[in-house]
């Protein structure tokens, strides 16, 4: 029974990840992690792969575009675990995202093409580099300069690309089986008499798609995510639930408060201000190297847990 | 939902209020929740301020009221402690190699010992050489396969280990002494229908267990249904297996599946979508392996394939397959005059009840074809005699630990089992 249940991180692997333990401070992490995840998403939409917030009640409709969607989903969900086994120094956010796509797909029966990865990816880390460089300053337009059919770049990303599939595998005991929030929402917004309200449902659905970029899944059980998603749904559009001792609505589906009120705590996390110079320093570390020269410049911040 | 926005006055005063809660209108009665409360109770509400919002201070009636303890959780939901951590593979070395059991076109078989328990396993490679695509897609299908369908009558995967370089993988799993092809080539007799009976209904309850799970296996033959000492058998080797559901992947499903002999004519037919009913029709022809001793369809390519269907089974007619004129290959074959069905002819010694389930699963339409779940409830069940309990199987010298087989097994051994049968036949209704 337990091989088949999705793994989730022991307590263990919360409390000091082992990119922490490399000196990595807990924001900077988060907010690589959520970067990675961008990308992945990035990445789906420009193969295709991915239709952003399907609206909920037109679910059957867009079931065959949905399939798509689950690569996505699947590959951040992946992608979120691999930190808890490994460090942002040793393997960069760029790579093990393109793995993690790239395995996700052929889990989902969707397989893309290495080659086409690749080039959305050299695209995506190009504008990137872009918005970092004094080009941007003299407003001069980005442009992207396709990489040599022959060249070395191609083949060292495939390489890259191989090695972070296979290492994402190995590190997660090639337990990659993910279980996504999408059917549980629906459930839950029925049993809750809550399909009629459109906009509570497309935002609900956001908010787990938000989610994707948070750790949360690797943390908490499908339940508790998809319960902290209908609460800040509900919450911001004022639909009134049962939410007093002992009529709690939440309780219905096995989510316990404190757990679904830290869901909520990270997904609205991901919609704080950052200033420039945070967002930039990000660009600059999707790759190891990056994080390594950032490490060198402001030395390992060991934060006591 | 037509909560009217005036009564709020029930909203909760002395909770502090979150930055995003601060216009809700919190009422207890206004929702009909369609579902009994399982559970009321009490509990501080310990706020985890991982967030930089304000987080809500415990509830105020609660520790009034009685503690009552939280009942179990739904079995659809677990604990979040039955989860495993994520660990990752551990290497190939904590495993002592024995003796290679078979190479496959897909991979090599050891036997070996877990260093650490002594348990035997089965260690399958994959043949990860040369891949131009990253891990191989089927094995991803076969790993995903055997995790997500852990079940008595499923070979039980243990874990993935890998070797020194990115090529080697190996899936280790239970070790099995023996596989029913093997069996029925090397024993004397037929298994009795008793025996029959607990053989198929392990293998149908493992298969409506997989397609449960929404898994195809796709290649179901004896060959590939393991059985150990105490009368159980497993089905293996997912090498095929993959998840179906609604919509298929990109083209639908390959064509290339499943060993000839036990292929469902759809497939035979070119069907592109495909389902369950491939996997019943494979298990139509074990169950008629079992009760004949060898394959019940020995063709050598597909067109001989088909035609000793139609024999067996009398062509399909519009009504015993109406949709059989859609089929991408149906105007290239030349259907046989009509004739009836010759099953009971070529079983003449089981009951009516055996030829009917047969029958059934041998059902030319898909749609029609009787599935895992309906067949374990057929009456071929319930009727004397009944299944035999799997522990008082007889045990056989197993080929794969490489044991011989001792002389004396060629000896009778009816007189035995005509024992085993009488003590047998009453206790074990299901």
């Amino acid at each position: 029974m337990s091989i088949s249940l999705y793994p989730l991180a022991s307590l263990a692997q919360i409390e000091q990840t082992p990119s922490r333990q490399d000196g990595i401070p807990p924001n900077l992490e988060e907010d690589l992690r959520a970067y990675g995840c961008k990308l992945i998403h990035q990445a789906g939409i420009l193969l295709k792969q991915c239709v952003p917030l399907p609206p909920l009640i037109r679910f059957v409709v867009y079931r065959a575009m949905y399939r798509k969607q689950v690569a996505v989903a699947t590959a951040q969900i992946l992608f979120q675990r691999f930190w808890f086994v490994t460090s942002m120094k040793q393997f960069g956010i760029g790579d093990v995202g393109m793995g993690a796509l790239y395995l996700a797909s052929k889990l989902e029966e969707c397989p893309i093409r290495m080659r086409d990865l690749i080039n959305v990816y050299d695209l995506l880390l190009q504008r990137a580099a872009y918005t970092t460089s004094p080009k941007t300053l003299k407003s001069i337009e980005f442009k992207y300069t396709p990489m040599t059919y022959f060249g070395s770049s191609f083949y060292d990303m495939k390489d890259a690309l191989v090695v972070a599939e296979m290492q994402i595998l190995k590190r997660l005991g090639f337990h990659v089986n993910v279980v996504l929030p999408y059917g549980t929402l629906v459930n839950y917004l029925r049993v809750l008499g809550l399909t009629s309200k459109e906009n509570v449902c497309t935002r609900a659905w956001g908010y787990l798609n938000d989610a994707l970029q948070t750790p949360v899944y690797a943390l908490y059980a499908v339940p508790t995510i998809v319960c902290a998603a209908i609460l800040l749904a509900t919450r911001h559009l004022r639909v009134p639930l049962p939410s007093q001792p002992p009529n709690c609505w939440w309780e219905l589906f096995d989510a316990d408060w404190e757990d679904v009120w830290s869901v909520c705590g990270y997904i609205m996390r991901l919609y704080r201000d950052r200033d420039p110079d945070e967002q930039k320093r990000l660009f600059t570390m999707v790759s190891k190297k990056g994080v390594r020269k950032w490490l060198e410049d402001n030395g390992p911040q060991l934060v006591e847990s | 939902m037509s909560a009217s926005a005036s009564e709020t006055g029930t909203s909760t005063p002395s909770r502090k209020r979150s930055r995003w809660d601060t216009h809700e209108d919190i009422q207890d009665e206004v929702i009909e929740i369609p579902r009994p409360k399982r559970r009321s109770k009490s509990r501080r509400s310990q706020s985890v301020s991982r967030s930089h919002n304000p987080t809500p201070e415990p509830r105020p009636q609660s520790r009034v009221q009685v503690q009552r303890k939280r009942p179990l959780h739904s079995i659809y939901v677990p604990p979040r402690t039955y989860h495993p951590p994520f660990a990752p593979s551990r290497s190939v070395y904590c495993y002592e190699r024995l003796n290679s059991i078979e190479e496959g076109s897909y991979g090599v078989v050891f036997r070996a010992r877990d260093k650490e328990t002594g348990d035997i396993v089965a260690l399958k490679k994959l043949k990860l050489d040369e891949e131009k695509h990253g891990f191989p897609i089927t094995a991803l299908r076969e790993i995903n396969a055997l995790m997500v369908c852990q079940h008595e009558n499923v070979v039980g995967i243990r874990e993935v280990v890998v070797g020194e370089t990115l090529t080697q993988v190996f899936i280790v799993m239970d070790f099995i002494e023996h596989d029913l092809k093997m069996l029925l080539t090397v024993m004397p007799a037929p298994f009795l229908q008793s025996e029959i009976k607990t053989l198929l209904r392990q293998l149908l309850s493992a298969v409506a267990f997989c397609h449960e799970r929404w898994i195809l296996h796709r290649d179901l033959k004896t060959s590939n249904l393991l059985m150990n000492n105490r009368g159980t058998i497993k089905v293996a080797d997912f090498g095929l297996a993959r998840r179906y559901g609604d919509p298929v992947g990109v083209g639908g499903l390959t064509q290339l599946v499943v060993t000839l002999w036990y292929r469902a004519p759809e497939i035979l037919l070119g069907e592109t979508i495909y389902s369950t009913a491939v996997d019943m029709w494979s298990v139509g022809c074990i169950f008629a392996e079992l009760l004949l001793k060898e394959p019940l369809f020995q063709a050598k390519g597909e067109i001989e394939m088909l035609s000793m269907i139609f024999k067996l089974l009398g062509p399909p007619t519009s009504s015993t397959w109406p949709d059989y004129d859609k089929l991408p290959l149906a105007k290239t074959i030349n259907l046989p005059a009509p004739h009836p069905s010759q099953l009971r002819q070529k079983f003449p010694h089981i009951t009516n009840a055996g030829v009917d389930l047969l029958s059934h699963m041998l059902t030319y339409d898909p749609e029609e074809r009787i599935s895992a779940v309906e067949a374990l409830q057929h009456p071929y069940f319930k009727e004397s005699p009944f299944p035999k309990h799997p522990d008082l199987f007889g045990s056989f010298p197993s080929v794969a630990a490489g044991e011989k087989r001792r002389k004396a097994f060629d000896s009778p051994t009816a007189p035995v089992r005509a024992v085993d049968y009488k003590l047998l036949t009453d206790f074990d209704a299901p």
